[in-house]
Parts: C-alpha cells; structure tokens; sequence
C-alpha cells in the first residue's frame, strides 16, 4: 500500500559503495556519438573541408535532418528557423526536434539573423560546399583515385574476402589466446601497434604475472559482429593517431574514402605522404586493405573497409551468391536450449565457452547447452544477455532463418531461449542498492518539508515518506544537508 | 506512441529504397518542341535527384529508364557495361557514374531514334511496365531478412494518352499489389489518370509551372521516402478525377454502357462486346408501365 | 532532534522483501540488519551486510531454480 505521497526520486549521479559498484562495460559510440563527443566546433569545421567526411557525417544524420539540409542545400540565403520548423508535421515534433539539435550539435548549420530580426538557419559554408561538390561534382578529386595501370594480376572478391577475415582474426585470436602467444599452429602474432590499441582501448590489460590479458570489455568486443568490431577498433585507434603524429583529420578522409569505395577494385596510393602510408600500412596488417607490397603503388579495399560506420549497407548489399562466399552463419539454438555449431575455429569455439556449457566437440561440430550456470558465468564476466542473444542471432546458421516462425519474427531464435536469457540477467537485478543516509523522527511537519525540499533541490534525496517523516539522502550529500540543517535549526526554523 | 516510433524508424534507416525513374524523352513533347535545351535542363535536374536519393543511404538503389515514342531504355544501370571510372573532380564515383552513363546513353538513343514526321505520344505504361519487371526482379534477389522499399518517378512533358488506358490500369493495379508507390511530376498538363494511379498507390502528384526550379522541386516532394512522408508537410492531393474512359472512343464519360460479363465500359450501345464479344439482345422499347389510378378516383 | 543514521537503501520486489525480512527474523545473516522498514519495496540495512546478503540470495536462487535441460548421462 504505497503512500501516494512517498516515493523515491532516481537522481542521476548515484553515489554506490565499491562493493556494489556496477563494473565498466564496452561502449560502442557510432559515428555521430564520437563527433559529438569528441570534437570540437572547431575541429567539426576543419573535418568538413574534406568532402568524403562531409558525406559520411551526412549519411548518419536522422532521417529527417537528412531532408532538411538537402533542401537547403541549394538555397543560398538563410532560412527562417519557423519556415524550417513548418515543414514537419505536428505529430512529429519531438523527432522534429532531436534532428535540429542533432544538426546543431554537429555544426552542420548555425543560427544566423536575418533583416527583420528573425532567427534564421544557414548551413555552415565548408560543409555546404563539400557536400555540394560531392553530389555534382567540381573541386578536387580524391586522393585514391589517380588512373592506374592494369594490374597484371587482379584480386577478385572471394581473395579479397577471405584475406580480410584471416587478418582481423588475428587479432581477435590474439585476444582470446588461441594465437601466437601460445604457441598455436596458424596464428601470427600482431604487431606491437595493433597491441599498443588494444591496451588503450581496455580491452587488454598488462599483468605483472600473466602478460597480457583480456579484460571484461575484451570480452563484450568479441560477442561484437564484425563490423562493429572493426568500427570500435578503429576509434580507438583514431583516438591515438594524434600521438603518433598522424594528422586526424587525414585519417578520418583516408577511412571514409575506403568507406565508400567500390569493392573488388584498385586504388593508387601515389601521392599520399608517408604519414598516410603508415596509416595504410596498418590497415593493411588488420584486413581492411589489401596490397601486396610495401611499396606497390596500388591497393585493394576489402569488405571490411566498406561502409565501415554503416552495418545495414553491408548487409543489404550483400547477393545470395556473395553470402555464401562470406562468413555463414554457423549456428542452431534449439528450443530445448542446445547449441549447435558447425565450426572449427578455435576462436568460435572459445566464443561460444564463454557463455554455453560445451558438450561434445567433433571435426566439424560443437555440441553446447545454455544453461542457468553457463549464462549467469557470463553474466558475472560482464557480458549482457542482449549481447548474447545478438551475437546467436549474428552467427544463426542460414537454416534457421528459413524456419516459418523466423520469417513472420525479426528474430530467428527460438523466443523461449531468448526470454529465458533475458530473464537469468533480470534475476541477479533483483536488488539496486544506493548508499545513504536515513533522516526520520521530525520534530515537526515543516521541519521535515523545509529539509526534504532541500535535498531535493541539490538533487541528492533518493527516497522520501511524507507521512512516517522519513527520508533517505545520498552518502555524500550528507554532509551538505547536515550543515544546511544546522544552519536552520539555529535560525529557529 | 514513442516505442513503436523508434523501432519503425530504425527499420526504416536499415531498409533499401529503390527509386525507379521513368523519364520522358519523346522529342514530340511540347516543352521540347519549344525549346531543345529543356530536355538538357530537365536531364540535369533528374540526374542531380537521381544522386541526391543514392546519397541518403548507402543500401539505396537507383534505375532510371527513358521512355520515347518508339522504343523504353534503360539508363542506369547497364549491367554488361563496365566503365571504368576514375575521378576527374570531387564528385562522388558513385555519382560520376550514374552521371556518365545516363547521359552516354540517352545520347545514343536520341542519335539511334527514327526520324519523326509527326508528334507521337510516349510509351509511358509499357515504360512504367518495364519499371515494374525491373523492381520485382531485384524483389526476389534481396536477400533474407533485409526489406526493400521501392517506387516509381514518372517525369513526363506529354499529355494523356487515353489509348493506353488499359495499361495504365493494369499497372496501376499491380503496382498497388505489390505496394510499390506511384508518383508523377508533370512538366505540361494535369495528367487525370497517372493522377488517379498515383492516387491508389499513396503517391504525390505534383504539376510544375516552370522548369528553373525543378530539381527543389523534386527534392522537396519526391525525395522522401513514401514511409517517411507522414513525417513532412508535403502539397495535398487535389481531388482526382475518376472518370473512366470508354473503350470505342477513349473518351471520358460520366455514364456509359458497362458489359456484364467483362466490365468493360462503352459510350453508345453496341450489340456485341470488343473485348469479350458476348452477344447482348437489343434493348426493346422500355415497357410502359400502366399507370396506377390513384385509389382517390374510386372515393365517393 | 532528527535521528541519522548511516546505511544502504534497498530497492526490490514485495516478495523479495518479505524474504529479507524473514532473513532478518531469523538472524540468518548472525544479526538483525535492517535498520528501518520504509515501505512495500524499500528496506534500509547496514552497510557491512550487503555482500553477505547478496550471496545468500543467490544461494536462494539457486536453490528455486531447476535445470531447464536434462544432461545426459
């Protein structure tokens, strides 16, 4: 029987004990994220002078953003902020809203006067001009695209394919340990560089005892699908280009130029200068580009490389044909909670024992079960259920996604198992604790109300009953209420 | 309704939009005739949207086909061309491309296309049939679990061609199965029937006055997907005429014979139907009925 | 004059509740641990006790879950 008068007030920087601290998981910024997050308004307005990053930054604009800057595009005056805010219907308003901050967050457009007072919109001039010459042409052309030879032995797509794949699972088996560091047959170590962002990127750790480890958030990137792998690996290693003296903005142009490159053709590296070498040459030692020589002036992007912020291009590009060249799918999760996986890879295999208990292992076969205990291990190591039901889904064998069911669902999991995952994570949520301090046996009403108002206007009450005088405070705006109590109590409040 | 929103719009940003254009490049169009270097404009404009819809995402598809008085190409894309294309400027080789190879192409059919003696009308419905094969083709190629949204452009300077009446309704028809949106900009007259095509398959009509703003015109109207354009303000449909035409005359009537058998609809009588040629007995004189004496007559 | 006292607030489920109250009846845990009883879904305890209560409630989890899957033998 809740007192409509208690409560508890959720504020946003709960203070929690060590103990009961909620421990650091991945976190995967997508493009826009890491504009908004990462750069400056001046920095925006250097990236935009590069008409491949002005593409790519439109290209990740909500949708109705997207509209509003095309239209303005070619409107060479300001524009009105109401004329602007009449061209969406009603009903949409707050979407309508979250596009212009968006769009103002990003310094695409600006708030300008116009003759009359009004406020008006103006797109910013490097953007407006990048993207118009991206759209209909003029300008320079882009740094990969000098003419080239024949080459006297092309790479087909399938080459391209599977050399991708083999070097970024070097690096992911390095991660896990399957790879050199043990010894094992067929992996090659990575470089020093490669390492060097892992470690900055936490998702390796150094240990005076055991070397170098993965860490929890390591974890989390292996359930990760492949390009958003690629994609965090990347900002990660953005973030540390600048230490290696590797101008952002070049690498920023050089990535999404690769982004948006036709696949299974060549490109010229002449031309660029050494730094952008370098940061070819890394790309390179993780698959996003294949050359083949140092020195050979021309280089083929792989599928990695393509759309590399955008997973839905690359999945709706894909043919049938192609998918079969690709990486399959190799999973069935059954609705009696086996798993099977058509795989011997070590590293799918040491993916999948993070969070099944293994069963049987063949030649070409895993055989696993989820259970409560193999779920809420992973659990524990940090990985979430959403993660797991993903990376199932991911990897789902193509069978699975003939079924009936699979094909009236979005998912093609059985929805009992996933349910029931979900379900194993929300047991351990059982409880949220919040360190605090409780206040109760008021003397008066006011006495309680004058302190309650208090605390909540620091934004440090976490729970309050009107009726029984009590209340909980954050731990430490204890002592900001306790002095603000004193202060009122001698005031003879 | 926040929740189903944001799933619908994330479902949307993974979809693939394919935009089909039917252009009109019959010579005999009355904007052409005025002035030859409209088509060049009219080119322009539809290239410059063409890429403008490939630049919103990267999964979006593109066809753009011509439509003249003999003949229906396809522009873009042409499968066994290879063109080798590298970059002359900053635009985007993805663009480049739909550029050179629409303008490559549609300059070797103007040069190709019989000489005309007369004005012809376009092939406007078997263009827009073409368009439809095209799309469905790629329908079935798509692969598991990814959905794909198309529609079809029609830019056209001709007026109605009432002749072509039952295609255009086929079309129309199918189009509206399939959920493949409609949509027609017309550069001369109120076209009635692409206008009631576009009224059945949820698409926008739209009549521009003058050319030199075409390409806003087609960017605000016509670039926004049909599952986005809730979300915008966009010209209201007029009201649309449903007048059908008569299958003798391809005249527009309000009432007409309609056969029983087949529906088609005539304007005057005749004793046997063209299509189905079902037999009809001629209509005798309408039997007069005898008038009912008042009952008041018999009153005392 | 107020009365403070130091300690966690717990926010949890009514049945969830009970049982930590049943906890604190029959000083399970070594000791009574809960400070106040604030309403249906709240509780304050003391701070020493909040691992100690957490693995009992897992050992209580435990102990209501069955295998969903038989393993064979």
């Amino acid at each position: 029987m809740a007192d409509t008068k208690s409560g508890r007030f959720a504020s946003s920087s709960a203070a929690i004990s060590p103990l009961v601290q909620s421990p650091e998981n991945l976190e995967c910024k997508n493009f826009q994220e890491y504009l908004r997050t990462r750069q400056t308004p001046e920095t925006l307005e250097k990236l935009y002078n590069y008409p491949p990053i002005c593409l790519a930054v439109y290209r990740e604009l909500p949708e109705i953003a997207r509209q509003f800057v095309i239209r303005i595009l070619f409107v060479d005056q300001p524009v009105p902020q109401a004329v602007v805010t009449s061209w969406g219907a009603q009903r949409v308003a707050k979407e309508q809203m979250e596009a212009t901050s968006c769009l103002t967050a990003l310094c695409v457009w600006r708030v300008t006067a116009i003759p009359g007072g009004l406020a008006a919109w103006e797109l910013s001039p490097t953007f407006k001009k990048s993207v118009r010459q991206v759209l209909l042409g003029g300008g320079k052309p882009w740094a990969m695209t000098n003419t080239l030879d024949k080459d006297s032995k092309p790479r087909d797509i399938t080459f391209l394919d599977s050399y991708a794949m083999s070097r970024w699972r070097c690096v992911l088996h390095y991660m896990v340990g399957t790879g050199g560091r043990n010894g094992g047959t067929d992996a090659e170590a990575i470089s020093p560089d490669a390492v060097r962002i892992l470690l900055h990127a936490n998702l390796m750790k150094r240990d005076e005892r055991d070397g170098i480890t993965i860490t929890r958030q390591g974890f989390q990137f292996l359930l990760l699908d492949t390009r958003a792998q690629v994609w965090h690996f990347m900002l990660q290693y953005l973030e540390t280009c600048e230490e290696r003296g590797i101008s952002l903005p070049e690498c920023l142009s050089m990535l999404f130029q690769l982004s948006f490159s036709t696949l299974g053709r060549d490109y010229s590296s002449e031309g660029m200068n050494s730094q952008m070498l370098t940061f070819l040459q890394h790309l390179r030692e993780f698959g996003l580009v294949f050359q083949r020589k140092r020195k050979e002036g021309r280089f083929y992007p792989t599928r990695l490389a393509l759309n590399v912020t955008n997973k839905d291009a690359a999945q709706a590009s894909t043919t049938a044909d192609e998918e079969r060249m690709q990486e399959r799918g190799y999973i069935v999760v059954e609705t009696n909670y086996r798993v099977y996986a058509y795989t011997d890879s070590q590293l799918q295999v040491a993916v999948l024992g993070l969070f099944t208990e293994l069963l049987y292992r063949f030649p070409n076969l895993v055989v696993g079960v989820l259970t409560r205990d193999s779920v809420r291990q992973a659990l524990r190591g940090g990985i979430t259920a959403e993660q797991i039901v993903s990376y199932l889904e991911q990897y789902a064998h193509p069978n699975m996604k003939l079924v009936e069911s699979a094909i009236q669902s979005k998912s093609c999991l059985p929805p009992t198992v996933v349910d029931q995952i979900k379900l194993w994570e929300l047991e351990r949520n059982r409880f949220t604790y919040t360190e605090g301090v409780v206040y109760n046996q008021f003397l008066s009403q006011n006495d309680f109300v004058t302190l309650r108002d208090y605390a909540q206007s620091i934004n440090m009450l976490v729970w309050q009953n009107e009726r029984t005088r009590t209340m909980v405070v954050q731990k430490n705006g204890h002592d900001d209420v306790k002095r603000y109590w004193k202060k009122y109590s001698k005031s003879g409040g | 309704m926040e929740i189903p929103d944001v799933a619908a719009s994330k479902e949307a940003e993974a979809s693939i939009d394919l935009l089909a254009i039917v252009l009109d490049t019959n010579p005999s169009q009355q904007i052409v005739r005025q002035n030859p270097q409209n088509l060049t404009q009219i080119l322009e404009a539809v290239i410059a949207f063409g890429n403008a819809h490939l630049m919103q995402k990267a999964q979006n598809k593109l066809a753009v086909l011509s439509c003249s008085h003999y003949t229906t190409e396809f522009l873009f894309p042409l499968p066994g061309r290879h063109v080798e294309l590298r970059q002359i400027d900053g635009q985007y080789e993805a663009f480049s491309l739909v550029e050179k190879t629409v303008k490559q192409q549609l300059g070797s059919i103007l040069m190709n296309a019989p000489r005309l003696s007369a004005p012809c009308e376009s092939l406007l419905a078997g263009s827009m049939s073409m368009a439809l094969c095209y799309i469905s083709r790629l329908q079935r190629n798509v692969p598991a679990g990814v959905k794909m949204h198309s529609r079809i452009l029609v830019l056209t300077g001709s007026n109605e061609c009432a002749s072509q009446y039952m295609t255009y309704m086929n079309v129309f028809f199918t189009a509206q199965k399939l959920g493949i949106v409609v949509d027609t900009c017309a550069l001369d007259k109120t076209l009635s029937l692409l206008q009631q095509g576009c009224d059945i398959t949820n698409g926008q009509f739209l009549k521009v006055n003058q050319l030199d703003g075409l390409l806003q015109y087609l960017l605000w109207v016509f670039l926004p997907s049909p599952q986005m354009r809730h979300k915008l303000v966009l010209p209201p449909t007029p009201k649309v005429d449903y007048r059908a035409s008569c299958f003798c005359h391809r005249e527009l009537i309000d009432i007409g014979y309609v056969c029983s058998v087949c529906l088609s609809v005539f304007c005057k009588y005749s004793p046997i139907c063209t299509t189905c040629h079902t037999i009809f007995k001629t209509p005798g004189p309408l039997p007069v009925k005898p008038k009912k004496k008042k009952k008041t007559d018999k009153q005392i | 004059m107020v009365n403070v006292m130091k300690g966690v607030l717990v926010e949890c489920d009514p049945a969830m509740k009970q049982f930590l109250l049943h906890l604190d009846e029959k000083l399970a845990l070594g000791r009574k641990f809960i400070i106040q009883d604030l309403d249906e879904s709240h509780l304050f305890i003391s701070t020493d006790i909040v691992e100690v209560l957490q693995a009992r409630v897992d050992e209580l989890m435990d102990r209501i879950s069955f295998p969903l899957h038989e393993k064979d033998p």
